[in-house]
């Protein structure tokens, strides 16, 4: 197996618990117990409410394209031919916005807010991002 | 309420060679571009006692190293942070520290070696602003990289709402454009055709090269004093008549963030300190470091409603002889991207009423120039006029 060439993240204490969830095949958000409030990318205290009080709690893995960007031009080596890609900002149903790619379909047959599920990639054996594609 | 309209002026401005100018670095390109800006204010070095600077990202207290190669000591300096918001910010700090008495004539500028540092070699090249974003995860492992994707998921949203085409977009390039081939500082002066536009290679879908803005070497500078002091200075003073800021800080993919920007609150702020609407400006010089952005603003600023934009910059009005002449020198897009710094220079000069026949918007009197940046949340407006009244 050739070796991974593109970036790959760099947890920071807070967003540990929610790659170690990618590992295992789970998307997992803060939601705040004070106000049920989601958000994204994670953070100790609640945009929402400012409560401190909250917990990381399983998506459901669907939204919506928000919209989306086809990539033509290559920013970094790990990434020549793989363009053009989709990058994509994704409504989670539970709120939140991401950021990601939209895999499994070819750009010209996407739209916003077209729906579309997680889908998980072990590209390391530490490493587990999570992708979307076009749901049935 | 202590209102600042008109009290304070613009009342020199200069940069430096602009381009590919591989031997000087940011900070003496800088240096140049505030000595000729002091120099057209008809002051000299101990004229000033502030400095505010915005310069490459990666200085620590840059305002420091300008002010060391310039050899000057003043009593008001600091360096802003809001991205290409900060030079219309700067402006305003400057207005404010003088009314504060905290100084009483200010440089504030920008200066960065965009182009070298991105051609000097073929890695460089190649690997264009990686890690400028300083983001460690949600981004790099997608492949997101650079500005483009920001205004490119901006411009397709935009579209599925409002209907808004890619020829549309196309119209502001093209009109910059033509702009440019008026002005021999610019980067690009041969005009483009909505046809070459159509046909150009994409960056990031929606947006095609022509809808990115031009990375150049450069520096500009203004110098800011009294609407008071100004009348026996050299120049006719542009008087800053009223500035806002809106910073969505939530960020640009939150709400309705990317279809409506912070420029809405900028612009009311700007408007309202002013006591002016957008049916009173006469020119506006816009931040556009995109296409996309060009016609946010165009909407966020009262020029058209909401979802207009395309039709609007289609009409034509964006041109020199159009309803509302935009980015005169050619912008961003075509002069060269110096984080609208040279934005303000063109304001000034057109309120001035500096240019040729060919370049000059008839009888200006009001200027609207905008700033827009800090990864996308920041936003300032400011209105110039050649009277205070």
């Amino acid at each position: 197996m050739s070796e991974y060439a593109k970036p790959l993240p760099y947890p920071t204490v807070e967003s540990e618990p929610f790659w170690e969830g990618c590992k295992r095949h789970e998307l997992l958000l803060p939601r705040c117990r004070a106000c049920s409030g989601y958000w994204f990318p994670p953070g100790s205290t609640c945009p929402h409410c400012w409560s401190t009080e909250w917990d990381w709690t399983k998506a459901s893995g669907r939204g919506r394209i928000h919209s989306f960007g086809v990539y033509h031009r290559v920013y970094h080596p790990g990434f020549e031919g793989e363009v053009p890609y989709v990058f994509a900002v994704i409504q989670l149903d539970e709120g939140p916005r991401l950021v990601s790619n939209v895999v499994d379909e070819t750009p010209e047959k996407l739209d916003c807010d077209q729906p579309v599920e997680v889908v998980f990639e072990d590209v390391t054996e530490d490493v587990t991002l999570y992708k979307f594609r076009p749901a049935g | 309420m202590n209102n600042l309209r008109g009290k304070y002026a613009i009342v020199g401005v200069g940069h430096s060679k602009l381009g590919k100018v591989p031997e000087m670095g940011p900070i003496g390109m800088f240096a140049v571009a505030a000595r000729n800006a002091i120099a057209d204010a008809g002051l000299t070095k101990a004229d000033v006692d502030g400095l505010i600077t915005r310069g490459p990202d990666d200085v620590y207290c840059h305002h420091q190293r300008v002010g060391a190669a310039l050899g000057l000591d003043v009593t008001y300096s600091t360096s802003t942070d809001n991205g290409g918001a900060s030079q219309v910010l700067g402006v305003a700090m400057a207005c404010m520290a003088i009314d504060a008495g905290l100084c009483s004539t200010a440089v504030v500028g920008f200066g960065r070696d965009t182009w070298s540092r991105t051609h000097r070699t073929e890695t460089a090249r190649k690997r264009v602003n990686i890690g400028i974003q300083n983001q460690g995860e949600f981004g790099p492992e997608f492949g997101w990289f650079g500005a483009p994707s920001n205004y490119a998921v901006s411009a397709r949203r935009h579209m599925k709402l409002y209907g808004t085409t890619k020829e549309q977009l196309g119209h502001i390039a093209v009109a910059f454009r033509e702009h440019a081939s008026r002005n021999p500082n610019a980067f690009f002066q041969k005009p483009v055709t909505l046809e070459e536009y159509l046909n150009a290679r994409m960056i990031v879908d929606p947006l095609c090269l022509y809808d990115c803005s031009v990375y150049i070497d450069g520096a500009a500078a203004v110098v800011v004093t009294s609407a008071e002091r100004a009348r026996d200075l050299r120049q006719p003073p542009a008087h800053v008549m009223g500035f806002g800021f809106g910073n969505r800080l939530s960020g640009w993919f939150e709400e309705s963030n990317m279809l409506t920007t912070g420029a809405k609150e900028a612009g009311e702020g700007a408007y309202r300190m002013a006591g002016i609407g957008p049916e009173d400006v006469d020119t506006a010089q816009l931040y556009d470091c995109f296409t996309q952005m060009v016609l946010l603003q165009l909407e966020d600023y009262g020029f058209c409603e909401k979802g207009e934009g395309g039709p609007f910059a289609a009409s034509g009005a964006l041109r020199l002889g159009g309803r509302l002449p935009t980015n005169t020198s050619g912008g961003q897009l075509s002069e060269g991207h110096t984080e609208g710094m040279l934005q303000i220079v063109e304001g000034v000069r057109q309120v001035r009423h500096e240019h040729g026949a060919d370049r000059q918007v008839k009888d200006a009197q009001v200027a609207l120039v905008s700033g827009h940046g800090g990864n996308t949340a920041c936003q300032s407006a400011m209105i110039l006029a050649r009277e205070a009244s």
